[in-house]
């Protein structure tokens, strides 16, 4: 469980996180979501006990960071945005000098690392780390994340240099770990990415929380489940007709085009196809939509703002 | 996972050591430092055998003629480290520069600091386990290059006795000393400047200011302009006097006295002229001295120089004496026939300047690193 009780933090008297409180059930896919600048990398570097708070506390299961970060760094494995590591050591190097750290037994660490590294696919590859394109960074970085077997893994940005085949076992691995029961927070901008793995999000504009929630609970809020958008391409029809029905919240109408914007439990598109065509014109398109993920959170920060 | 208080600091100086000792930079500045250590000390073993050659004929006319009062020293195999230190005052900053002026800053720039940070360790733990595998690195280079001096003296046939050996170690000690002084100030740079240059650059502003700059302001034609020329001698005491001067030179301390033939008691007037002069010539080198040794303090160069002249430039106390002579002794250099205690006793405020110097830097660093906010 991990509790952020009015976490606050400015860097030269500018406020970078401004009175966080959230909590974070365990076995949790949490995405932390905002813009760039919007606190997401400060209130993860307070967790994970790399910057002191300027008011305000966290804690990792009941532990306050400030007062003991040894413990909450034995349950955490992070991985921060921009990842780097020793570039004249080699992965298995890296990993073997972490896991020191972590006062992991030489034998079990060995056995570990290769588990790791073939999870990472990046079993094989014996060049030093300097050598290393972006992608294969933040694949080490995922391995040296689980490396200490953390109850709690922090990701920063974690698919931000990843290949589609890297961010599909990205997906693979923390999800199998989440099934484990652990509990995974994942910091990104990328909106369609954090959708697709998490559980409950958080959505940050400038260092304030300005939702969190489960998925659905804020899509509601959000409207996202009451409105939605049909649009129909038409050959030339004028004058258009006059459309009223049951479902229809407004429309808008072109010489080769209308659109209506329809509560979202209605599917009117064959409807609406009907009447144009009875009034003989024909149809070369038709799509309905759902309001979109960046509309949603749009939403949001325009809230905030 | 077993947790072992300290590990941490091991296991990064660890880590730390043989990043070093790995370099090329390091290999490459050790490399150069041992030819010229192994160079520096054949020089000093020729000069030496020279001068052995010297006292040893000087020796037998002394013995063998009953002539009284001839004295010289015999030379000291401390002088051949001498010439080792010559160059070791320059290339051993270089190389405590060399391994200290990125050590934070490289963290930062691979990003590997907010990594290392995130592991279970103790920040105090991270900078004084990457001090403590310098100070191992620069150990080892110091010790290969003593042990390969006392082979090179041992090839040569010269054996050093358990003075002159215990006198080596003291060599050994405040150069590691001085070495670790610029290392430690170039950790300290590495973790104010944002980047390895910028670190390099300000460490090396540093360097060339502590052991160019100071010692030149210490030297004499900047000291006269600083506190002026010492005083003249009054013109009624050079028309009066029948010189007899006996001037003895120690240590930069200029004493002049006037033997009886200039007046003395004889001439109470002339007697006071002189007693004014010698104490306006005492005052003024006393606060000559002052200033250089206060200027001496801030620089690890000018402190490690008094260290090893106070070190190599001894005697062995092998005084000759003619038979039926009393013993005198007197050193070309000034100094009295001395043991290691008493070499200790006059270089310790040196020793404890060039303590204080890597003992603050670090200070400093420590403070700076762990009050770094890692973004």
């Amino acid at each position: 469980m991990i509790q952020l009780e009015h976490l606050s933090k400015e860097y030269n008297g500018l406020p970078a996180v401004s009175d966080l409180t959230i909590g974070i059930p365990e076995g949790e896919i949490f995405g932390l979501l905002g813009p760039n600048g919007a606190g997401k990398s400060t209130t993860i570097l307070m967790l994970v006990g790399l910057i002191q708070p300027s008011s305000g506390r966290c804690l990792v299961d009941g532990i306050d960071v400030a007062k003991d970060p040894i413990a909450v760094k034995q349950r955490i494995g992070y991985m921060p945005e921009d990842v780097g590591f020793y570039p004249t050591l080699t992965a298995v190097e890296n990993l073997a000098y972490f896991a020191k750290l972590y006062r992991m037994d030489r034998e079990p660490a060995k056995k570990r690392i290769a588990e790791l590294l073939a999870l990472t696919g990046l079993d094989g590859v014996t060049k030093e780390v300097g050598g290393y394109s972006k992608g294969m960074r933040q694949r080490l970085g995922l391995a040296k994340a689980l490396l200490n077997d953390p109850s709690i893994i922090i990701l920063d940005e974690p698919t931000a240099n990843l290949d589609p085949k890297g961010v599909a076992d990205y997906r693979r691995i923390i999800t199998a770990v989440a099934g484990e029961g652990k509990t995974v927070i994942v910091s990104s901008h990328i909106l369609a990415e954090v959708s697709r793995i998490s559980t409950s999000v958080g959505i940050l504009s400038a260092g304030r929380l300005v939702a969190h929630g489960a998925w659905e609970d804020l899509a509601e809020t959000a409207g996202q489940g009451t409105h939605a958008t049909v649009t129909l391409h038409i050959e030339t029809l004028d004058p258009m007709p006059e459309i009223s029905r049951t479902g229809i919240l407004s429309i808008t109408y072109s010489r080769d085009r209308l659109k209506a914007t329809v509560v979202a439990e209605s599917d009117l598109r064959d409807s609406l196809a009907e009447i144009l065509i009875a009034h003989g014109t024909r149809l070369r398109g038709l799509s309905r939509e759902s309001r979109s993920l960046e509309d949603l959170f749009l939403s949001y920060y325009e809230a905030a703002a | 996972m077993k947790a072992q208080a300290g590990s941490g600091l091991l296991t990064i100086a660890e880590k730390e050591f043989f990043d070093h000792i790995r370099s090329k930079k390091f290999l490459l500045i050790f490399g150069i430092f041992l030819v010229i250590a192994i160079v520096g000390m054949i020089g000093g073993i020729t000069d030496y055998n020279k001068n052995l050659d010297t006292y040893n004929g000087h020796r037998s006319v002394a013995t063998s003629s009953a002539m009284p009062g001839f004295f010289a020293d015999k030379p000291s195999i401390l002088s051949v480290f001498g010439t080792v230190a010559t160059y070791l005052v320059y290339l051993g900053g270089i190389l405590g520069i060399a391994m200290g002026f990125d050590l934070i800053t490289k963290e930062k720039e691979s990003k590997s600091l907010k990594i290392l940070l995130s592991h279970p360790v103790y920040r105090d733990e991270v900078i004084n386990g990457k001090a403590l595998g310098g100070i191992f690195a620069l150990g080892c280079a110091l010790g290969v290059v003593l042990i390969i001096s006392l082979a090179t003296l041992l090839i040569y046939g010269i054996i050093p006795d358990t003075n002159e050996m215990l006198l080596i170690a003291v060599f050994g000690a405040v150069s590691f000393l001085l070495i670790f002084s610029y290392f430690a100030i170039a950790l300290f740079m590495s973790t104010v400047s944002q980047d390895s240059g910028s670190a390099l650059i300000y460490t090396i502003i540093i360097f060339i200011a502590l052991s160019v700059l100071v010692p030149t302001i210490a030297q004499d034609t900047v000291m006269d302009t600083v506190i002026g020329s010492q005083p003249a001698l009054p013109q009624e005491l050079l028309d009066q006097m029948q010189v007899s001067v006996n001037s003895t030179t120690t240590m930069g301390v200029f004493a002049v006295k006037a033997s009886n033939a200039i007046g003395g008691d004889k001439d109470s007037a002339g007697s006071g002229a002189w007693q004014k002069f010698n104490q306006q010539m005492q005052a003024y080198w006393e606060k000559r001295q002052a200033v250089h040794d206060s200027l001496a303090l801030f620089s690890p160069s000018m402190n490690y120089d008094t260290v090893v002249s106070g070190v190599t430039a001894t005697s062995t106390g092998d005084v000759i004496n003619s038979p039926g002579m009393s013993a005198v002794s007197f050193s070309v250099s000034g100094k009295q026939v001395t043991d290691t205690g008493d070499i200790v006793g006059k270089i310790a405020g040196n020793v404890v300047a060039l303590l204080l110097f890597p003992a603050i830097f670090f200070g400093l660093a420590y403070v700076r690193f762990m009050r770094l906010d890692v973004r």
